[in-house]
């Protein structure tokens, strides 16, 4: 039976390289993104990580309590102390450090890389005593020896376009300041070689900005060669003063690092993982239907194998033997693909700003087993019912030549349980019509909903074709007889055109409820935040860590134009069970900045202790105006019970509740600072006011500038990500379909040989030949493509109702330009995927019909 | 130039021709033979039936005669239009106006009803049927009311009197028949050779008739034999007994040389 087997791979090979493809497409996006995820983990890693080679011992302040307040005060970690630990025995070498974060301007004035504090790195070049500093290796110029001086890494250089003795734009945290570049180090730093920057200043510089005169942020030690890291820690903290610092192990310093890292890095693979299980299951599709396809043409050799004796199961293990081989190959160059893919996913995901870290593919055991257990698993998986089909072939069908019809009954089951799938999947559906919110528990139902009625067109779809066809056949039979045959050859087996159709009626399915979805929440959001934002600017930082500096909003509010600056305060609020942002706002005037909606109560009392909340929070923490809730407001250390306000319906300006300034000011990671400044303005936003706007925060590359429009389109941005999942599935979903109808074509062309050629007999030029085969393509591709619409806007308008919990503004909008587009694409694909077996079919010669077998 | 080369000509008595007429299959050691310098005439309003031993090169006959396969060398005539300068786009139109097909496998479309698949050539064509010549044929195959339905609904007997109605009903030049009768019983072959030869009887219809059955011979007006690739005996009004014993001497004419 293994040589049947064999034989029967080399004499398909070329039909079976479709179902190849298919799998193999599928096998790469998983072990793409496995490849992937692993890379960019390990890429973050060393992005997150500080270098904690040769440090075995780092000495730092000890965090002040918490809730204290007052900052990092004057510290102890100073010349004396530095002199002191080198005394200690065991000691091999101290470098004291002055480590604080600073953003730049590239050359043409944009910010650098900029919006991920950790990354954009600032010290102090420290020299030992031979006058160099061994951490940063000068390349080019000179050491900063006053403030007015600084050096970069090359990366930063480079890639911010500086030049020895070019003056650079940077912010550390409050005003721009515009020093001379007159050095480059080289950085070993990972954090700053997988994509982020470093400043360095002069040692008194780096003091005032990121400690205090005369102090460090950290000592770095060295231990001698038969000293333990913890014999030297123990040693140094018995002579640390109490309580104000502390002296941890590199190696301690590390494993807390990586679980930081950790929660930090998570999430990269869920996007490329849905592609991956999308092209599998819609590639299962494919493989079912081919080898489907290939048990049937080989009905009469099956039969005759079962009538010289071969046994059910030595027939149905062939097939599943055959499927083996092909899922074996398929993983094989899959797993290579997926290589490909990894390599350059960080482009395509880094393409809309956030640029990811980069490094070297990592290949870890994890991706190739998946690669090998998906392959060949989904192959096998989906040959099983082939292989019984195939071992359900009677003996006697060698002797017969008719096709059998299905039976009636078989088709009345399809129809029962189709009907029945279609009626719960729905019905579970418009249950959810009454949904008032975007629950987690609502988003499962809407899933499973969504999942039934995918499972229903399925099933119902050999049965649906008759009715679909017929009423597209009115389009095609303008074709005269060539389209009235391609509707024909359409509706000839059902169940065949049904599967080859399956693959376009999800991916069409999936896209036109993401895109019908995406676009009503995307115009959603940007009606929301349009109307929550009473400013005409907004100015803001671009983190919560960082502040506005003081000078800055005070020429904000002298720019001419400018009518009145709201300076707002942001800060985090830990509610048991997540994290949320709170924004303080001067109660008196914060009704001119944003427009708030109260379902109940109002902001005007907000004061120390009162806050108001979002629908959003308050439905999940079940409080409502007049209620107390327990939440930790950013630095408090500590949870505190206040008194709601009121509740005000979902607004991107005020986020997730409103506080009174002063209050979250204090608790806030920069007391007392300002993260955002919203600005009414006399007249119309023009170029001019943004240039006086940009200038009066000295084009700090902290700070953001946005009139309404923008601030807008970034509240809405979100959506993006939506998109590019959207785009990605079509992709999947196009390939895939264009691999499933060349396949059941060309079979289809070969099982109608004979019929070809009478007609070409009969005096069918090539050409309407041709014409016939990409009808019936097309016909195929236009029923799925129709199914799969109908079922991906009834999905959408059905959830619609979860997404207008969660956005008030959310009403039903269709994209026709998407739609139109994802039409014209799947018909055109049908078009194309006709292409070869057209060719084929074209070429056979009238003889065919005149061969006797 | 095309218009030229299909218009029906001036009338000449003969439906088509071949003159030294080869076809050689391979070359070298596998070198085959089909047919060798053919030159046969098929007469205006006359059924002809072609016969010979398996593998004598009468399929091969009619297919290029057809214009079906195309020769090695000669020449083939249908009317006055030479098939050797029409290309593949005039050879098709030239099968759909002026040839007829009878095929031994039917070759119905399965997806067709039987009055579809009647004027699929002339639905190939964009023409409409002459509806009274059309009702001419179907009552004289007998389908009046089968029109309907589809060839898996019809005995092979039906299918083949469809297949007969499809080659006449868009009034060709002349009608070609492979082995029409090979796969039915005596009885409904029987029934279809006298729908051909009626068509040759009333309606001065053209017809060429590949078999190698006696009796199906016997309904022709003429007989060619063929052996080996060569024309070889010719008979007029056969009958099967004749037939049969020309084939006798044929056979041991060949065995004895």
């Amino acid at each position: 039976m293994l040589r049947t087997t064999l034989r029967n791979l080399l004499a398909h090979k070329a039909r079976l390289s479709m179902t190849v493809l298919a799998v193999c497409l599928g096998v790469a996006f998983v072990s793409g993104t496995l490849v992937f995820a692993d890379s960019t983990a390990a890429a973050h890693r060393a992005a997150a990580s500080k270098n904690f080679a040769g440090v075995d011992v780092t000495v730092t302040e000890k965090a002040p309590e918490p809730g204290a307040g007052g900052g990092l005060g004057a510290g102890v970690l100073d010349d004396a102390l530095v002199a002191q630990l080198a005394r200690v025995p065991g000691v091999a070498a101290v470098r004291p450090s002055v480590d604080g974060s600073a953003t730049l301007n590239a050359a043409d004035g944009s910010p650098l890389r900029a919006g991920r504090a950790w990354s954009n790195l600032a010290g102090a070049y420290v020299p030992d005593r031979d006058g160099k500093d061994s951490r940063h290796p000068l390349v080019e110029g000179r050491a900063p020896t006053n403030s007015g001086e600084i050096a970069v890494d090359s990366g930063t250089a480079s890639a911010g376009g500086f030049r020895l003795g070019d003056t650079v734009t940077l912010a550390t945290d409050g005003p721009v300041v515009t020093p001379r570049l007159v050095g480059i180090v080289t950085a070993d730093d990972p954090r700053v070689t997988a994509g982020g920057t470093l400043v360095l200043f002069d040692k008194a510089t780096a003091q005032r900005l990121f400690a205090a005169p005369g102090r460090y942020s950290g000592i770095d030690l060295t231990a001698t060669p038969g000293t333990t890291a913890y014999e030297l820690a123990d040693r140094l903290t018995a002579l640390l003063p109490a309580g104000r610092a502390e002296a941890t192990t590199g190696q301690a310093q590390a494993a807390q690092q990586a679980i930081l890292v950790d929660t930090l890095t998570r999430g990269y693979e869920k996007v490329p993982m849905v592609f991956a299980g999308v092209s599998l299951f819609i590639g299962s599709f494919l493989i079912v239907n081919t080898f489907t396809m290939l048990v049937k043409r080989r009905t009469r050799e099956t039969a005759l194998l079962r009538a010289i004796g071969a046994t059910r199961r030595q027939v149905s293990r062939s097939v599943l033997l055959e499927a083996l081989m092909v899922g074996l190959a398929a993983s094989v160059t899959g797993f290579l693909l997926g290589l490909g893919i990894a390599a350059v996913l960080p482009d395509i995901l880094g393409a809309d700003g956030d640029v990811l870290p980069s490094g070297p593919l990592v290949i870890g055991p994890r991706p190739v087993v998946a690669a090998l257990g998906v392959g060949v698993g989904v192959t096998v998986l989906a040959a099983w019912l082939p292989s019984r089909l195939a071992a359900r072939t009677s003996p006697m069908e060698a002797l017969r030549t008719a096709e059998q019809p299905p039976s009636a009954q078989r088709l009345r089951l399809r129809g029962a349980v189709g009907l029945g799938l279609l009626v719960l999947g729905a019905g579970w559906l418009v249950s959810l019509r009454g949904a008032k919110d975007a629950s987690e528990e609502n988003l499962r139902d809407a899933m499973a909903g969504c999942g039934l009625l995918a499972a229903a067109l399925i099933v119902l779809a050999p049965l649906l074709a008759g009715p679909v066809i017929r009423l597209t056949g009115q389009l095609t039979g303008r074709f005269g007889v060539t389209g009235r045959l391609a509707r024909e050859n359409a509706l000839r087996d059902p169940r065949r055109t049904a599967a080859t159709a399956a693959t376009l009626l999800i991916s069409t399915g999936l896209v036109t409820g993401l895109a019908v979805i995406g676009h009503s929440t995307g115009q959603a959001l940007d009606r929301q935040a349009a109307a929550g934002l009473g400013a005409d600017y907004v100015v803001s930082t671009r983190s919560t860590m960082t502040g506005i500096d003081p000078a800055v909003l005070r020429q904000l509010a002298e720019t001419p134009g400018v009518r009145a600056a709201h300076p707002i305060a942001d800060s985090t609020l830990f509610t048991g069970s997540g994290v949320r942002q709170i924004t303080g706002v001067d109660p008196a005037t914060v009704r001119d900045t944003m427009k708030l909606d109260f379902v109940s109560g109002s902001a005007e009392n907000l004061a120390p202790g009162r806050i108001a909340i979002s629908a959003t929070v308050a439905r999940e923490s079940g409080v409502t105006t007049g209620g107390l809730l327990k939440v930790q407001m950013g630095r408090a250390g500590k949870f505190t019970s206040y008194k709601v306000m009121g509740v005000y319906k979902d607004n991107p300006v005020a986020h997730d509740a409103l506080g009174s300034r002063s209050e979250v000011a204090a608790n806030s990671f920069r007391p007392d600072s300002v993260q955002r400044v919203l600005l009414r303005t006399d007249g119309q936003a023009t170029a001019a006011l943004e240039n006086r706007l940009r200038t009066a925060v000295g084009n700090s590359p902290l700070l953001k500038v946005q009139d309404r429009e923008q601030f807008v389109r970034e509240a809405a941005g979100t959506m993006g990500d939506l998109l590019d999942v959207m785009y990605g599935m079509l992709g999947i979903g196009v390939v895939i379909s264009a691999l499933g109808i060349v396949n059941t074509l060309a079979m289809s062309v070969a099982e109608r040989t004979r019929e070809i050629g009478a007609l070409r007999a009969l005096g069918m030029d090539r050409a309407g030949v041709r014409r016939m085969i990409r009808l019936e393509a097309l016909t195929v591709a236009g029923f799925g493509t129709l199914l799969g619409l109908t079922g991906g806007l009834f999905g959408a308008w059905a959830v619609g109702s979860l997404a207008h919990g969660a956005v008030d503004q959310y009403t039903l909008a269709l994209p026709w330009g998407t739609l139109l587009l994802v039409c014209l694409l799947s018909l055109v694909i049908g078009v194309l995927a006709a292409a070869a077996p057209a060719r084929r079919a074209a070429a056979l010669s009238p003889l065919e019909a005149a061969a006797n077998t | 130039m095309t218009a030229d080369l299909l218009s029906p000509h001036p009338t000449t008595g003969i439906a088509a021709a071949t003159t030294d007429l080869s076809k050689v299959y391979g070359s070298g050691d596998t070198r085959v033979v089909a047919l060798d310098r053919v030159s046969v005439a098929f007469r205006e309003g006359e059924f002809t039936a072609i016969m010979g031993p398996s593998g004598c090169g009468k399929s091969t006959l009619m297919h290029c005669a057809a214009g079906l396969d195309s020769p090695t060398s000669g020449s083939v005539r249908v009317g006055t239009t030479e098939l050797a300068r029409l290309g593949d786009r005039q050879l098709t139109q030239l099968r759909r106006d002026r040839v007829g097909f009878v095929f031994q496998a039917f070759n119905l479309l399965p997806t067709l009803t039987a009055l579809e698949n009647i004027t699929l050539p002339m639905d190939i064509a964009g023409r409409h049927p002459d509806r009274a010549w059309l009702d001419r044929i179907v009552s004289m195959v007998g389908l009046a009311d089968r029109l309907g339905h589809r060839p898996v609904q019809l005995s092979g007997g039906q299918q083949q009197r469809v297949a007969v109605a499809r080659a006449l009903a868009s009034r060709p030049a002349i009608v070609f028949g492979d082995e029409p009768t090979g796969n039915l019983d005596s009885r409904a072959g029987a029934e279809v050779l006298g729908f051909l030869r009626d068509s040759v009887r009333e309606l001065g219809q053209t017809v060429v008739m590949v078999t190698h059955d006696p009796v199906a011979a016997g309904y022709a007006d003429r007989v060619v034999f063929l052996s080996d690739g060569r024309l070889v005996e010719e008979m007029a009004r056969p009958t099967p007994d004749r037939v049969l014993d020309l084939m006798k001497s044929l056979g041991s004419r060949s065995h004895g040389s």
